[in-house]
């Protein structure tokens, strides 16, 4: 089996930064999938709006490498929900993505600018 | 995949419906939420949800997906491949059923036999830390090197000059007689020094044992420790038993400590241990030359034996400067603990392990081939599922999965087996195993299983596999009418065949020639005849004087008046059926002889290597008459000369032919020790032939024996009775007829020389009983494994018999045909099988006597493997003559 991370969500997100999203809203604390989904839309003002059911996969992909931890609690309107949380390896690994991330997007803002 | 990631994913393997469900509800709580927040928006109910799941995506591919995360493919595949396996074995029950007989008959004997010999390992011993035990013999350079044992001044020398060692402990069993309570016993002691149950690391489970005050050689301390199951049985568990007084032989010893259960000692028989200090009186104990006992020794941590060794090696070197007269050419041995207590086990069951091997790759090789001819059977089957896209190696692994399976449930069946055949086979030999070999199914003996098990499961299936690969497609998709045999397929059937035959011949060769070995060991000549003798052995009690107490009434009292020997022999033979009757110090293969040096008038000076030994027995004048010893020359002992004075002797004729060779013996002298010595000399009156007095095939050493007149003041005795009954009905009335003499005299070691003979030859014996039913396992399986190819073989080509047939062959023909197919694979392995069992006899020396594979055993053996693997390929050739031509030709 090859890694899945291969398998990037479709829509206009590029490859593997749709796991650092999730970290990075994860990392305000616990929340279930539809409140990441509209987090990652409201916070993007509506720029980045992925496929919502590609996050499931993304969100269990993360949860088997140990990235992150699921709990079952209760919704604010009472339903029962599976909340995620950073683990510590989840933590090291969002520092990891975003301190890249950051590298990438100078450079790329740095080429656009003087080209 | 992620390393990390495998962990979970195994463990997801076992709660798939929480996974899933929780999948399910996940989803929906999202779907739902995203609903509500478009009616909230306005929507109407059945748009709200149409639009949710819009943006949701495909809800089945994603659940898919998310699923996959959780998946472990290798193990998914394998349950997968199990399962099949399972459907398919199913469907041919008799098949599955004779593959699993032949693989739990394979498996359960090697576990059997694995188990034994891990239980004869050296962690078995029972004792702190084993490994690091040893035994140190005094030994002597002659004619080879000789254990000899060692005395008591060299013992404490070793003690206190070398380094190698934690301590040391002197220790040597004897008899004694317990007389406390009704009747006398002899009872089995250790005379050991203080740091014995120290060294051995076993404590005491009441009281102490030996002080270091108590080791004192110069001033015996008459203590005692018993064992716990003395103390159960003659002292009925007495919590006082500690400080209570017992009588042994005639002195009365102050009980001091009970040792927890099991603990017998080094021995393995003993329930008495008395301080070391009391085994020999002070006076012998301090003469070097006075050897005879064995010593415990624990290495220091990180000293290996070689260099224990050499450090005794030099300190005798010390020694021998410092006392040539005893200590000329006297070294140590060091011995590992283990070897001394479970190495004679060890050649036989190595033996047995390497037969049963062959048993179980036989069983391999059959399975194999069952299975090889199922996916001939399968062929179609096979080309379907490769022309879908299953992968080669996903075939090959689905073929050793089935073995696999099949091996699993022979191993279970086979572990029952073993668990039955054990105990049995413990039971049942004639070897006596030591009381702490309780082979049994352990954690070891498991994972020995589940080795062989999975390595068979691989060579059974790999076979097939290798097969499966030269399937070609196009041909067996279209061919579905004539099954026929690629020669590949049936090349390989046919080395498998005759690998089983030829490990079959060397089993039964193997077989052959240890049953001619016990036959051969049997026919002995002992140099006496042991049919229809009883031996038995009293202990004649010190004549006291007349106590002023009767017995009775006093514990601990004299014994009344003795019986003497002479006497006794008087009242043996008035009981009915015995036909003769004689005594001495000790009969033969008793065990109770000892050595002494003699000189023979007019020999040479002498030195350590060559001075003469011999082995004394005090016997009476019928007692070569009763064992039916022959005479050489000379006579026995007249009457008269049967007192302890008598200057005679009489030797065995090893000793006249090596002084006196061509002439009249009778009439020379020896005496005993040099020949300077002031003992007297002894004239000869008679030589007898040589007997094997202290083992069989042979005795150890080859000094000669010499007789002396029975001395009255002899304790311990023999009894040698020739019965004209079965010797073992005498028993009852020779024990009554002693105690009709003297009750307080005991009676122990009875035993028919038979038995005693049988007990030289019971490794033999042992190892020849199990060969024979290995090897008679192997024979039916590898017939079995030849009647299967043959009848699968006529099965392929009825419809060629059919058209010879019908073209004229005549059934002699056709026989001839079929029957001479098998004959050369019986052929191949009885050559392959005969050239193995030539090169591999020499493993097996020290188990034969007086045979080699080049013996008409072997042939006999290779005989019947012949005739019966031609009577299997016979069955299935008379079947192809009843082929009816008419229906061959239209077969299938």
């Amino acid at each position: 089996m090859g890694d899945t991370r291969a398998k990037a969500p479709p829509g206009e997100l590029m490859p593997g930064t749709l796991d650092m999203l999730i970290l990075k809203t994860l990392s305000r604390g616990a929340m279930h999938g539809y409140s990441i989904a509209q987090f990652i839309q409201q916070a993007s003002r509506d720029v980045l709006r992925v496929e919502e059911g590609a996050l499931y996969p993304a969100l269990h992909r993360l949860e088997v490498r140990g990235l992150l931890k699921a709990e079952w609690g209760t919704s604010d309107n009472n339903r029962r929900a599976k909340f995620y949380t950073l683990t510590a390896v989840g933590r090291r690994e969002l520092d990891e993505e975003a301190a890249y991330w950051d590298r990438v997007a100078a450079a790329v803002t740095r080429v656009m600018q003087t080209a | 995949m992620n390393v990390r990631s495998i962990a979970p994913r195994i463990r997801a393997l076992f709660r798939r419906q929480r996974l899933e469900r929780d999948l399910d509800e996940e989803l929906a709580f999202h779907l739902a939420m995203r609903e509500a927040d478009y009616r909230s928006g306005g929507a109407a109910p059945a748009d709200a949800r149409h639009a949710a799941r819009r943006r949701f995506g495909n809800v089945t591919y994603l659940k898919e997906q998310c699923r996959d995360m959780w998946t472990f493919h290798p193990l998914e595949t394998l349950s997968q491949d199990i399962r099949y396996a399972l459907r398919t074995l199913r469907r041919s029950p008799g098949f599955t059923l004779v593959a699993i007989f032949a693989l739990a008959v394979g498996i359960g004997s090697n576990t059997a036999i694995f188990s034994m010999l891990d239980a004869a390992r050296t962690r078995a011993l029972p004792y702190r830390d084993p490994g690091q035990l040893v035994q140190l013999w005094g030994n002597v350079q002659r004619a080879r090197v000789e254990r000899r044992g060692t005395s008591y001044p060299d013992f404490r020398d070793w003690r206190t000059r070398a380094r190698s060692f934690d301590d040391m402990a002197a220790f040597a069993s004897q008899l004694l007689t317990l007389n406390d309570g009704d009747e006398p016993e002899r009872i089995s002691s250790e005379s050991v020094s203080a740091p014995y149950f120290a060294l051995l690391g076993v404590q005491p489970a009441r009281g102490r044992t030996f002080s270091a005050a108590e080791d004192d050689v110069a001033r015996p301390t008459l203590v005692a420790v018993m064992s716990d199951g003395l103390w159960k049985r003659r002292f009925g568990s007495d919590p006082g038993i500690v400080g209570r007084s017992v009588r042994l032989n005639t002195r009365s010893y102050t009980v001091i400590g009970v040792m927890p259960p099991g603990f017998n000692g080094l021995s393995d028989t003993a329930e008495l241990w008395l301080p070391f200090a009391v085994y020999a009186p002070p006076a012998s104990m301090a003469e070097r030359g006075n050897r005879g006992f064995a010593v415990l020794a624990r290495l220091r941590p990180g000293v290996t034996i070689d260099a224990a060794q050499r450090e005794l090696d030099g300190i005798s070197k010390q020694l021998e400067a410092e006392h040539p007269d005893t200590n000329e050419k006297r070294a140590v041995e060091v011995s590992p603990l283990d070897v001394e207590l479970v190495g004679s086990l060890r050649p036989a069951l190595q033996t047995l392990m390497a037969a049963v091997a062959f048993v179980l790759l036989i069983a391999c090789a059959n399975v194999a081939n069952l299975l090889l001819a199922r996916s001939e059977a399968r062929r179609r089957e096979i080309a379907v599922r490769t022309a879908l896209g299953a992968g080669r190696a996903r075939l090959l692994r689905q073929l050793i999965t089935e073995g696999c399976v099949l091996t699993a449930i022979g191993a279970v069946a086979g572990l029952v087996m073993a668990r039955a055949a054990v105990a049995a086979l413990i039971a049942q030999s004639p070897v006596t195993f030591p009381s702490f070999v309780t082979p049994g199914l352990d954690v070891r003996v498991a994972a020995f299983t589940i080795l062989v098990s999975i390595a068979c499961g691989v060579l059974v299936g790999i076979v097939p596999g290798l097969q499966a690969r030269a399937v070609d497609l196009t041909d067996s998709l279209k061919d579905s009418a004539r099954g026929s045999d690629g020669p590949r397929s049936q090349r390989m059937r046919s080395s498998l065949v005759v690998a089983e035959l030829s490990l079959a011949v060397v089993l039964l060769i193997g077989a052959g020639l240890m049953i001619r070995s016990v036959r051969n060991l049997a026919a002995l000549n002992p140099g006496f005849d042991p049919s229809s003798v009883l031996t038995l052995h009293i202990s004649i009690p010190r004549a006291t004087p007349p106590d002023a107490n009767p017995p009775a009434s006093a514990a601990g009292a004299p014994p009344p008046p003795v019986v003497y020997g002479r006497a006794l022999l008087e009242r043996l033979r008035s009981v009915p059926g015995v036909a003769a009757a004689a005594l001495g110090t000790d009969v033969p293969l008793d065990g109770n002889a000892g050595a002494v040096f003699y000189s023979a008038d007019g020999q040479p000076p002498a030195n350590a290597q060559n001075a003469p030994r011999a082995y004394v027995h005090r016997v009476s004048p019928e007692f070569f008459d009763t064992l039916r010893i022959p005479f050489v020359h000379g006579r026995t002992f007249a009457d008269a000369e049967a007192v302890a004075s008598s200057a005679v002797a009489i030797v065995s004729a090893r000793l006249t032919a090596r002084f006196w060779p061509g002439q009249d013996p009778v009439g020379k002298r020896i005496k005993f020790g040099g020949l300077a010595s002031n003992n007297p000399w002894l004239s000869i009156v008679g030589v007898v032939g040589e007997v094997k007095y202290r083992g069989l095939p042979d005795n150890p050493t080859a000094d000669p024996d010499i007789y002396l007149p029975f001395a009255d003041r002899n304790q311990q005795v023999a009894l040698a009775v020739r019965a004209n009954v079965p010797p073992s009905s005498l028993v009852a009335p020779l024990r009554a007829a002693i105690r009709g003499a003297d009750p307080s005299i005991p009676i122990y070691a009875v035993a028919p020389m038979d038995e005693l003979i049988a007990g030289q030859t019971a490794q033999s014996r042992f190892t020849m009983w199990l060969m024979g039913v290995f090897a008679a396992a192997a024979l039916m399986l590898a017939v079995v494994g030849i009647y299967g190819v043959m009848a699968y073989l006529v099965t392929q080509r009825t419809r060629e018999i059919g058209i010879r047939l019908a073209l004229g062959a005549a059934a002699p023909d056709i026989l001839r045909l079929v029957v001479g197919n098998g004959a050369k694979l019986v052929a191949g392995g009885v050559a392959i099988g005969v050239a193995a069992a030539f090169a591999l006899q020499r493993l097996i020396s020290s188990l034969l006597f007086g045979v080699t594979a080049a013996d008409t055993a072997s042939a006999i053996a290779v005989a019947v493997l012949a005739g019966v693997a031609l009577l299997a390929c016979y069955v299935p050739a008379i079947r192809a003559t009843r082929v009816s031509p008419l229906r061959a030709l239209r077969y299938e």
